[in-house]
Order: structure tokens, then sequence, then C-alpha cells
């Protein structure tokens, strides 16, 4: 299992995950989760939003793997209207933790700060991580991702088209 | 017609023999129009407050801006539903400063008023310096908003003492909200969470495109990608395509009088009430199966297809969206400024539907709707566009004149789903409303 990775370790692979973002390599980005990964994003009214469910409850994003391999196609598109021209984003991952280790694999807590400028406008989404990384041959990857944004609302940020 | 209000007059052309309609596009950038809008469609219309299943306890209450006021919408200990303006009586302090919860009274932080969940003052939090019969007229109680009507547990307020009935406002919007309704013997319900974001454009560019079928291949062309990749090697497979060929020849875009309009069309997402498809998996199959039967039975085939099987876009004027499309989205735009609105996005659901339903329906709803879906957000980029074009450039007319035909009140016409008649119908209300002959009172 997984229980053996270190801090360092973890951190190098989210600061990855962050890379292949700014960078705009989305479809990389997908690779890093497994097949029954979830990448999910909570509603920021919400009251609970650890133990939330998307099963019951309406999330900003709740996606499969199928969703997210065509969430990234998606923006690699010009006709994804929203992210054309494409936003310029900049991911900052800081105070990784290693919380905890089962069969599904390593817990981590981070923090996410992530500036997104399209056209001349620039909003901030920041908040909370926990994210379940799992190894798979010689690779880590995403088995689980929650973000939980230190948000009321969008009202200062719009949308979200931009992957956390 | 006479011109009642010179400052909104001509911002709506119509030209019956050339099947023009336009709209001035001062109409979505004047901070003068803005103002009248204030003054007239915001102070006259029924405005959407919430639904009455979100207060399902005594004493239960969210705070909302609607047409610009702050409200505290409240289950009261008598279980009445009422609403507040959310202003302390004494020296003006917002009572409430949470977005919603549960709570027996309200006490002003300002001096310490304490008001309970009837708005009745029952605390000053002084002995001293007040005539014991000061409020004996209840002029010290918490203010309620004039007028707070439901219509199948959708509340409304309006601002004006002497409006006309809910029922009479919401005319053939009406049988719309039945169709929603009826898709359960038990109750629709507002799930938990919500959307709340901003548009950087005027309010009624969101109206418009909340039921714009004409924009559907344009703009969602990704969605339609995503709606091939999920259905590839299903039995679905060619869906998609057979839809949009057929868009515009199943259905009808059609004004519900009053300026409400509704876009009813088919697109191939699948309906958890109550049109299986093979790309929703064989799990949620017999429940759906099920509930179609039933409505069935319940309303006979062609009004069971009409709520199974149609995708509804309602727009019930001037901001309220009840979008019954793969899963169901109570939206309302608050105007914040000529170019900025904010938007609050539900989902609503059956009480009785299985949890597998339920996470199917909030899964298709966050596929495509909010300000993170895969079709959203790219509504959204076309409204800015709109909004930026219309503050920057010099021309000064939109053209909304697909399928103009020679209805005689343009409120309730027809046309096919790809047509601009809904459109229509919104506009002509609004300037009827803004020149003062529609005047929605008694």
């Amino acid at each position: 299992m997984s229980s053996n990775l270190t801090r360092s370790e973890v951190e190098d692979f989210l600061f990855h995950e962050a890379e292949l973002l700014d960078d705009w390599r989305l479809p990389e980005w997908a690779d890093l989760y497994t097949e029954d990964a979830v990448y999910e994003i909570t509603s920021p009214s919400s009251a609970d939003p650890v133990a939330s469910d998307a099963a019951n409850s309406l999330f900003l994003v709740s996606d499969r793997i199928d969703r997210i391999r065509a969430r990234a196609s998606r923006l690699m598109k010009k006709t994804a209207h929203a992210e054309f021209p494409r936003s310029k984003t900049r991911h900052m991952v800081s105070n990784v933790r290693i919380t905890g280790s089962n069969e599904a694999g390593t817990q981590i807590r981070s923090n996410l700060l992530v500036y997104r400028t399209k056209e001349d406008t620039t909003s901030v989404f920041m908040g909370e991580v926990r994210t379940t990384v799992t190894r798979e041959g010689d690779a880590l990857k995403i088995h689980h991702k929650r973000v939980i944004l230190d948000l009321n609302s969008l009202y200062n940020q719009g949308r979200l088209t931009i992957i956390l | 017609m006479p011109l009642d209000n010179p400052r909104s007059a001509g911002l709506v052309s119509v030209n019956a023999e050339k099947h023009s309609f336009r709209v001035n596009r001062a109409a979505y950038k004047s901070k003068e129009v803005f103002e009248e809008e204030k003054r007239l469609i915001f102070s006259k219309c029924w405005l959407y407050l919430g639904h009455g299943t979100e207060l399902k306890k005594k004493g239960d209450f969210a705070t909302r801006r609607v047409g610009g006021r702050d409200l505290i919408f409240i289950r009261d200990r008598d279980n009445e539903v009422a609403a507040f303006y959310n202003t302390c009586t004494h020296r003006g302090a917002k009572i409430c400063r949470e977005r919603g919860g549960n709570a027996r009274t309200f006490a002003c932080p300002y001096h310490g008023w304490v008001f309970n969940s009837e708005g009745k003052l029952v605390s000053k939090n002084t002995s001293t310096g007040y005539d014991e019969h000061l409020n004996d007229d209840g002029h010290l109680d918490l203010v309620r908003v004039p007028r707070l009507e439901s219509y199948r547990e959708f509340y409304f307020v309006n601002f004006n003492p002497k409006a006309i009935s809910l029922k009479d406002y919401l005319a053939g919007a009406c049988d719309a909200i039945d169709a929603l309704s009826d898709q359960t013997e038990a109750q629709q319900i507002i799930l938990t969470g919500e959307h709340s974001y901003t548009v950087r454009a005027n309010y009624k560019l969101l109206a418009e495109n909340s039921y714009d079928g004409y924009h559907l291949v344009s703009v969602h062309a990704t969605y339609f990608d995503h709606l091939r990749e999920t259905y590839a090697g299903t039995p679905a497979a060619h869906v998609v395509d057979e839809t949009i060929r057929s868009y515009n020849t199943r259905g009808t875009a059609r004004g519900l009088g009053m300026g409400h309009a509704i876009l009813d069309s088919y697109v191939p997402t699948g309906r958890p009430v109550a049109q299986w498809l093979p790309s929703l998996g064989l799990g949620v199959k017999a429940e759906i199966e099920a509930k179609y039967a039933r409505l069935v039975e319940r309303f006979g085939k062609e009004r069971a297809d009409y709520i199974a099987e149609t995708q509804k876009n309602l727009v019930i004027f001037p901001n309220l969206v009840i979008n019954d499309i793969m899963s169901t989205t109570v939206r309302v735009i608050e105007p914040e400024a000529p170019d900025m609105m904010k938007v609050t996005a539900w989902a609503l659901g059956p009480s009785d539907e299985s949890p597998e339903l339920r996470a199917m329906r909030l899964d298709n709803f966050v596929s495509f709707l909010g300000p993170a879906g895969f079709g959203s957000p790219d509504d959204i980029e076309m409204l800015e566009i709109c909004q930026t074009a219309a503050e920057h450039t010099p021309i000064e007319w939109s053209e909304i004149s697909k399928g103009m035909n020679g209805a005689e009140d343009l409120r309730s016409a027809h046309g096919a789903p790809d047509d601009e008649v809904q459109m229509q119908a919104y506009w002509t209300q609004w300037d009827l409303v803004m020149r003062g002959i529609e005047t929605l009172e008694v």
C-alpha cells in the first residue's frame, strides 16, 4: 500500500498536478486519475462540505473519470466558449500534510490558492483540498480529490470554468 | 397608444409588416432605464422569493435580496410563511445577518430589540424611557412586504399593495408549474446546496438566454460532443444527431400571457421524470418507466408524455427561470446594476424518488448547469460579450424577429423551438409595464 509515502513525495506529486493545470496540459492532468476516481468541488453554501455527498446535495463539480476526461478535452477546444481565449492560471499548493492511510490510499490535506486571469479580470479561488492518492505500478494516481472553497458564493469570481 | 413614460418609449420597435421585432440596446445598458425598471418592473411585478420546502420546520428562515430589497423568508410558529424587510424598526440595523437557519426570535445586534418569528416586537431591551403604549398600533413590529402569495409552494412577493393576484399574474405559467409539480404525488422539494454566482451583463440577457432554442447547437457544441461520447456504444448513440436534426420540427416556443413564455423541446439527455435512455444505465430503468406508467394512469397519455418527455424552459417575467430539462433548476436573477446580475439556482426534485434517481438527477444537473457545468458557463460568456458590445459599439438595435408572426398579442404568440417568439412575449410585456400601460393592478 502507499502508507510509506513521504511528505516530499506527496508534495512533488501535487506540485506536478498544479504544473499540468497551469500549463493547460489537461489530458495529461486527467491521466493522473484512477479509473474509479472522483473529482469534486462542493457548493460554497454547504453547511458541512467535508461530509456532504454529491448523491444527495448539489455540488459545483462532481466528476467521475468519464467526465474528468471530458472536462479536460472540452477545455482544449475553441468551442468551450467560457475558456476561449484561455485563462491564465497559477495554482499555489501549500500546507501539505499526510493525514492517514488505508486500503483506498494515502489521505492528504493541503491548502490551495488559485489565481485566474481571463481577459483583464483576475479572480481568486482559495480553499482546502482533500486528496486520496494511490500507487499504480510506479506511478501515483489520484483516487479522490475534493476541493472545499473558503467562499460563500461565486459572486466575486463569476464562474468556475478552470480546473482547481 | 399613449406614451405614458417617455423615458422607455421607443426601446421596443415592432414593424408588423416587415415581421421585424427590435430592442434598443439602451434597454441593456442605460442607468436611467435601470432606475425606471426598479420603479416599475421590480415594484409592480410578482417576484420570486423562495420555495416553501426550503422552510421545513417552524422557525426556519432564509435571507434573500429580492428586487433590491433585503427580506427574511420565514415559517413562523403558527406554520405560516411570512416575509419581512430585514431591518430593525428602531434605528435601521439589519436584524439577521445569516443566510439561513432556524430561529424563535431575532435580536437586533445594535440596541437589542427582539422580534419573534411573527415579527412582533417582544423586547426593547430596556425598562425605561418608552411610553408603554408606544407600539399599541404595531408600527414597531417587523414590517411585512405588502403582498406574499404562493402557487404550488412557489412563493412570490409584490411590493405594490394594489397588485393583481399571483394566480392572475402567472396566467398561462400556472399550467407549466402544474406540469412540473404533477411529476410526483408526493412533493417537489428544493434539494440541499445552491449555486450563487454573478454575470457581468444585464439581467434580461440571461432571461432571454434561458429559453433560447436557437443558440443550442452553436453555443453548446461541446456539450453535444460530450453526449455523443457518453452514448457511444449504447443503443442511444444515434439519438444526439437525430434530435439535433429534428429540433425545430418538434415542440414549440410559446407565450403564456403577461410576458411569461415557455420553450417546449426535445433534447436527448434523459429525464428522471420520466424518460429513460440507455446512457442512464439499467439501474434506474425500472423506476423511470414506473414513473411514466403512473403519469399515464393519472393524466392520460398525451399529458403524461408532455410531463415526462418534453424539456421545458420557462421564464416567468421578469426574472424567474424554471428549467425542467435533464434535471430541474429554479433560477432567480437579481439585477445589481445595468451590467451586473446575481444568480441563485437550486435543484428541485420529487421527495419520493430513490437515492439512485436522486443521484442521477444531481449528476445531470452539474453536467450542464451551473457556473462549473459544461453548458451554463458558455451561455454566460455569450451574455458578457453581448453586454460589452452593447456598451462599446454605437450599434443601437438588437434584432429579435425570428418566427415573428401575425399574432395580435405577441405575449401569446407561438413559434418553433428555435424561434424568438418567447423573447418577443417578454419584451412586449416589458414595454407595456415600462410605459405604464400595463399597471398589473386590480
